[in-house]
């Protein structure tokens, strides 16, 4: 039996913490803003014009690429607006987004076409394809497309549920297993029929005793196992749970996948379940909402592209000056105000009361973030090539298998935000390395070009070399026909004459 | 005496041999000086350091023909780059062969081209596509930004758009991150 535990990581307490944890609906938003351009991938292609009328669950944008999903209108009403909006991002920057204003009906379209409740009947591949248009993508944050994930484990032997919570303070995925059990389940269900795998662990921190009950209650499939493990953070690390459930490492630069499991978050399961039973395609998400300046957090179950001012009018909001921060205290991004809609992967916006900045610092050298780091790297080295922006010699300290969960920053004494650092390091060597390639494909293709001209000229000069030598023998040869020729004029003549003079005498 | 003669003289012969054999069989093509400076080059094949690209400005500086400073899409970072190589003092960029510009894209007016083909012709890197009297269209992807399609065109239809980066393709500063 593996080892329920993990080196490093961190016991955080919930710094929200709440007895209610109830999954609201609020009403419909009076316009959502669906952003294009989703976590990784291409960007959708819109395939609306402004003034048309959608249905709720209608596409909006389709895709031309495996590693993003296509995006639905998540309300009925119009078309207002294809243009540039400030995405939920780092950057602060446009992008490319739909605005629909809603007409207030939420008429849908038709959901009756697909596999229903006698989803055993389907093929698997239709489930597939189901799932594909359906546009859902992973919940927990990393947003990394459903279908494209289960395509690359075809034939998985195993199926894990992520149902551990990304974060301390986020509770949207207990709230959902809270008010969803059987989709939970009966979503799994529809998975091992997909996948064919023989078995499925759905993994819970212990601090979640309710949604254990829950899911408990309604869970008779013997292919099914809730397993509890110990609330640590970083336990919901895809890596780090297979590790933990099943004992297996996971090579560096590898996926799940590539070990023969298919890792999904709970939230990512019902919304499967809703695609394939009911036909109902990704287009609202539970969020949860804290934050030392709301009084009392609050788990919403909202549509896709409703803004962050819409969302916080359901909370008590403290006066003052707040900071935003989208996906989590530890992994999260910091924003600039709230004028940003909820996209796939928004799982949580804290909104803090303002503090002052902490002042980083110089290293002290204790070693802390070298113990709590969970995949085992030395956070100090790479700081310290990070810093110096020695990119080369981070990466051969393993910097591309940090997962950034900020247990680092977190016990550093100095209040170095380290992990910051290794953002930078990343994204510093993957734009190196995108330059390299390019320049590379440029000096080939102008190699190439040289090399094309160099033989166009060649064959130019050997098709005229050619040319020539045929037309001096042609040349020749006329001159021995004319020859020949003037012979047998010669020889007509003389005979001629010959004749005459013999007519003559 | 004859002996030690005929020893080393069978000695050197196959040493000579061996030696004759390796010129041979590890004989390096080409001179890897310049592949090491064409390395550091940007490969935007523009012309700008009055050489006909990128390889032939590597060949004439590993000649000594050509100073290093002649690359101003390298910025003075690859002078630096190319200093550190040559074992040389660095030099500050050349204005004379133009100013570092950031990274741009050709882009063609659809309405304009008239495809007369003159930029597939101009093109260091063959980006463009088209025939002729056929609209012509660039491979983004391809495109160094070099501008020598520029003077070529007879209807100005091409225009150097610079890339503006996206929210794929931000790389944060250090001080912002830190500072975040």
């Amino acid at each position: 039996m593996p080892n329920i535990n993990f080196k490093g990581g961190l016991k955080i307490e919930n710094p929200y913490p709440s007895n209610e944890i109830d999954l609201i609906r609020i009403p419909l938003p009076e316009k959502v803003v669906l952003p294009m351009q989703q976590r990784i991938g291409n960007q959708a292609i819109p395939c609306v014009s402004i003034g048309e009328h959608v249905l709720t669950g209608q596409i909006i944008a389709t895709i031309d690429d495996d590693r993003c999903a296509p995006v639905h209108a998540s309300i009925s009403g119009t078309v207002s607006a294809i243009g540039n909006h400030v995405y939920a991002h780092q950057s602060g920057l446009k992008g490319l987004c739909v605005t629909i204003e809603s007409d207030g009906k939420d008429e849908w379209v038709d959901t009756s076409i697909g596999c229903t409740e006698n989803y055993k009947a389907c093929l698997p591949l239709t489930i597939y394809d189901k799932i594909r248009i359906s546009g859902i993508v992973g919940m927990g944050g990393a947003g990394f497309p459903t279908h494209t994930k289960m395509r690359l484990a075809a034939g998985c032997k195993n199926i894990i549920i992520n149902a551990t919570e990304c974060e301390p303070g986020i509770t949207c995925d207990a709230a959902l297993m809270e008010a969803y059990p059987t989709k939970v389940i009966r979503g799994v269900e529809v998975l091992l029929h997909i996948t064919g795998s023989e078995k499925a662990i759905i993994a819970i921190e212990d601090d979640k005793q309710n949604s254990i009950n829950e899911l408990n209650k309604y869970c008779n499939n013997e292919r099914i196992e809730i397993k509890v493990i110990p609330t640590k953070y970083t336990s919901g690390a895809e890596k780090i749970l297979i590790k933990t459930l099943l004992g297996i490492e996971v090579p560096s630069g590898k996926f799940a996948s590539d070990v023969g499991i298919l890792c999904l978050n709970v939230a990512t399961v019902v919304a499967m379940f809703d695609a394939v039973v009911e036909n109902r395609p990704l287009i609202s998400r539970a969020v949860t909402l804290a934050g030392s300046a709301i009084k009392e957090p609050k788990n919403l179950q909202v549509r896709l592209g409703a803004t962050y001012d819409y969302l916080l009018s359901f909370v008590d909001l403290e006066e003052g000056s707040h900071k935003v921060t989208m996906a989590g205290l530890m992994m999260g991004v910091n924003l600039k105000g709230t004028d940003y809609s909820v996209s796939k992967n928004t799982n949580c916006i804290f909104i803090d009361k303002a503090q002052e900045n902490v002042v980083a610092q110089e290293c002290i050298r204790c070693g802390m973030c070298n113990t709590v780091c969970p995949v085992e790297l030395l956070p100090q080295q790479l700081y310290w090539f990070s810093k110096s922006e020695n990119i080369e010699k981070a990466m051969d300290y393993n910097l591309l298998d940090c997962i950034e969960c900020g247990c680092c920053s977190y016990v550093c004494p100095s209040n170095i935000p380290l992990v910051n650092y290794y953002q930078f390091s990343k994204a510093l060597y993957k734009k190196q390395t995108q330059e390299k390639t390019q320049i590379e494909k440029a000096r080939e293709r102008f190699e190439f070009r040289e090399m094309r001209l160099e033989r166009n000229k060649r064959e130019r000069a050997e098709l005229m070399e050619a040319k020539k030598i045929a037309l001096k023998k042609k040349m020749a040869k006329d001159k021995a026909q004319k020859e020949k020729i003037d012979a047998a004029l010669e020889r007509v003549n003389a005979s001629k004459i010959d004749n005459k003079e013999e007519d003559a005498s | 005496m004859i002996n030690a003669i005929s020893t080393l003289s069978v000695l050197a012969l196959l040493f000579g041999l061996g030696l004759g054999y390796a010129a041979i069989r590890f004989k390096v093509k080409g001179n890897p000086l310049v592949d090491q400076i064409d390395a550091i080059l940007p490969q935007t094949q523009c012309g700008q350091c009055d050489f006909p690209g990128c390889r032939p400005y590597a060949e004439a500086i590993a000649n000594g023909e050509a100073e290093i400073n002649q690359c101003p899409p390298g910025g003075q970072e690859g002078v630096d780059a190319l200093a550190d190589l040559l074992g040389v003092e660095t030099l500050l960029l050349d204005e004379e062969h133009g100013e570092t510009k950031p990274k741009r894209v050709a882009v063609v007016d659809e309405k304009v081209c008239i495809g007369c083909t003159l930029c597939i012709q101009a093109c260091p890197v063959d980006a463009f596509v088209g025939s002729s009297k056929v609209m012509t269209q660039v491979i983004a992807d391809e495109c160094t930004g070099c501008d020598l399609c520029l003077p070529v065109c007879p209807v100005d239809c091409i225009d150097m758009i610079e890339i503006k980066p996206t929210i794929k393709t931000y790389v944060p500063t250090l001080k912002e991150l830190v500072h975040a």
